[in-house]
């Protein structure tokens, strides 16, 4: 069974991060490492092609300045091969625009299945997992918490607010997972060592055969006009009680609806 | 030539550090005291599951072959986490020297793969770490080191101020069938490895020290103020930093002497512990001071690190000793 995953590579989480006054976006000329959330599709994946006995895990990614921190993290807890996506002219692409490219990047393989992590830990859309499913013309499954292959098939545990749904779906599909799905493995140094070696397929926009009119901030169809930062919260009303303290909070209550 | 560790090495560094920031947690690390064995149940498997344990054992034992300068940005992770387990003692002494006497030694293979541990007790210290849980021992009796199992040795125990090192007296008996190696020059580098191990881990202990503290005395307010702001303080902790800075390439240095068996790798391994115990005593006694009252505590966690260091610090030879044989080394022996 060969599995694709979409993974990000993030700035680091840790390092306060910078807007670049120019663009308005978020920098990320520093290096970047494998986005936590997606940890969990990679192990998962990894599981899954262990249980099956056969196949692959391949890694999908978009970033900019070819860069494979990230990658080869994923690569050293296992995963066999990557596809990385890098081109200047994707420069300020949304999310519609990173499911375009990502699509066409998993379009290169023929995967029986494909994991994305729910959301970014950085840019929180939550919307390019289904929008690179119904690209590839594939099913999809959100929320998974836990994921069994039988047959021609997956069986999801889907995660919702009362307990979770049992969910069916013919392969090949994808499947978003949440964080908890799985423990991620720590790579071993073994595993360190031998990701150098793996391949890395560095391609382009112009390789995947997309329109660069149609990503980047060409494509987005949007625009930041300003970046201010968040309001500071304003202090609360102190009251001084002179005997009507209560009439005062039941009035602020009432105000409120919550009586 | 470039000695700037390599991209390998870094990663491994972070892979531990995150492995240990999420299970060598001081809630674990306190447990550990607790417990009968004095370690963290499973840590140990998992070190050994992401090469750590095997680092140091020949490729045909299962493990990875590696160095000291492999090995040492490790320890000094062991440091940081208080991390209470035979790390030192198994991977950077006991092993290699194992290896070198006899690369093909059966035991070599579980000690790899993190199936036994092998402690180590040379006559410089009264006192084993860890032997009660060890499967064997690399013990020295005079110039001859010897590879004692379990079965062959008691253990009378002893406290340490650090509860999770524990500590006792060995009785042995040499034999034929024990014998490792007659070799003094092997004796005297699995001293050199102990101590530099032990110099690493100082050199974590005190960095961790200093981050808590600068962190304490960020947010602790006094006079409406954070006391890091007086200048006593930022004096104490960038004097701390200092000692730190000033002992942490010699550590590294020292860590390539012992691994390319450098002529003069005994006075660069003693230079190492006596500037990383003085790095460690100082970090420990700032620490405490800018802390103030809480520091001395038990429910506060910069014990755990405090008697560690303390402990290290005296542990394969103190400053003051290691001085005297940079001395020794430099103008000759002065009595």
């Amino acid at each position: 069974m060969n599995v694709v995953v979409c993974v990000k590579q993030i700035p680091d989480p840790a390092d306060p991060g910078e807007l670049d006054p120019e663009t308005k976006t978020l920098k990320r000329d520093s290096k970047l490492i494998l986005d936590e959330s997606d940890s969990y599709g990679v192990e998962m994946a990894l599981q899954l092609v262990d249980a099956a006995g056969e196949g692959e895990v391949t890694l999908v990614s978009m970033a900019p300045n070819n860069e494979v921190g990230g990658l080869r993290t994923a690569l050293a807890m296992g995963a066999a091969s990557a596809v990385l996506v890098s081109d200047e002219a994707l420069a300020g692409t949304d999310a519609l625009g990173t499911a375009k490219v990502l699509a066409a990047a998993i379009g290169r393989t023929s995967p029986d299945l494909v994991l994305a992590a729910t959301e970014s830990s950085d840019g929180y859309t939550g919307t390019v997992p289904a929008q690179v499913a119904e690209l590839l013309g594939l099913p999809s499954v959100t929320f998974a918490k836990e994921i069994a292959v039988d047959g021609g098939g997956v069986h999801v545990k889907r995660q919702t607010e009362d307990g979770y749904d049992s969910v069916e779906c013919p392969m090949p599909c994808l499947v978003s997972v949440t964080a908890g799905v799985v423990e991620p493995r720590y790579p071993s140094f073994k595993g360190i060592m031998a990701a150098k070696s793996k391949p890395v397929d560095e391609v382009t926009v112009a390789d995947l055969g997309i329109d660069a009119g149609s990503v980047g901030w060409a494509g987005g169809g949007q625009e930041i006009v300003g970046i201010e930062p968040a309001p500071a919260r304003e202090s609360g009303e102190v009251i001084e009680d002179e005997g009507d303290a209560h009439e005062r909070i039941v009035a602020f209550l009432d105000e409120l609806k919550v009586l | 030539m470039d000695f700037t560790f390599t991209e390998d090495q870094y990663l491994f560094r972070d892979t531990v550090r995150e492995l240990l920031a999420d299970k060598c947690t001081p809630t674990a690390v306190r447990a550990a005291w607790e417990n009968r064995s004095g370690r963290v149940d499973g840590l140990w498997g998992q070190l050994a599951d992401m090469g750590v344990v095997g680092l140091t054992a020949p490729d045909a034992a299962g493990g990875l072959g590696l160095n000291e300068v492999d090995l040492v940005l490790l320890l000094e992770e062991a440091g940081r986490a208080a991390l209470p387990e035979p790390l030192a003692e198994h991977t950077a002494v006991a092993v290699p020297t194992v290896a070198d006497a006899a690369p093909d030694h059966p035991l070599l293979g579980p000690a790899a793969a993190g199936e036994i541990t092998i402690s180590v007790g040379l006559e410089q210290s009264p006192y084993v770490s860890g032997a009660e849980e060890a499967g064997a021992l690399v013990l020295q009796h005079g110039d001859a080191l010897h590879l004692v199992e379990r079965a062959d040795y008691t253990v009378e125990s002893t406290r340490s101020v650090d509860e999770s090192r524990r500590l006792g007296r060995v009785r042995w008996t040499p034999s034929t069938e024990s014998s490792l190696s007659t070799d003094p020059a092997l004796v005297a580098r699995a001293f050199d490895r102990g101590a530099l191990a032990a110099a690493a881990q100082c050199l974590g202990i005190a960095q961790q020290l200093l981050d808590l503290t600068v962190a304490y005395v960020q947010d602790r307010q006094q006079f409406g103020k954070p006391v890091g702001v007086n200048q006593a303080v930022k004096h104490h902790l960038a004097n701390v930093g200092l000692a730190i800075e000033f002992a942490r390439p010699v550590t590294y240095r020292a860590a390539w002497c012992v691994a390319n068996e450098h002529p003069e790798l005994t006075l660069e391994v003693s230079t190492a512990k006596a500037l990383a115990s003085d790095a460690v005593d100082l970090a420990c006694r700032h620490a405490l001071q800018c802390h103030g009252a809480i520091g001395y505590t038990v429910e506060y966690d910069l014990q755990l690190w405090l008697k560690r260091g303390w402990a290290l610090a005296a542990s394969w030879g103190d400053a003051t000793w290691h001085r005297q044989r940079v001395a020794d080394a430099v103008l000759g022996p002065t009595g």
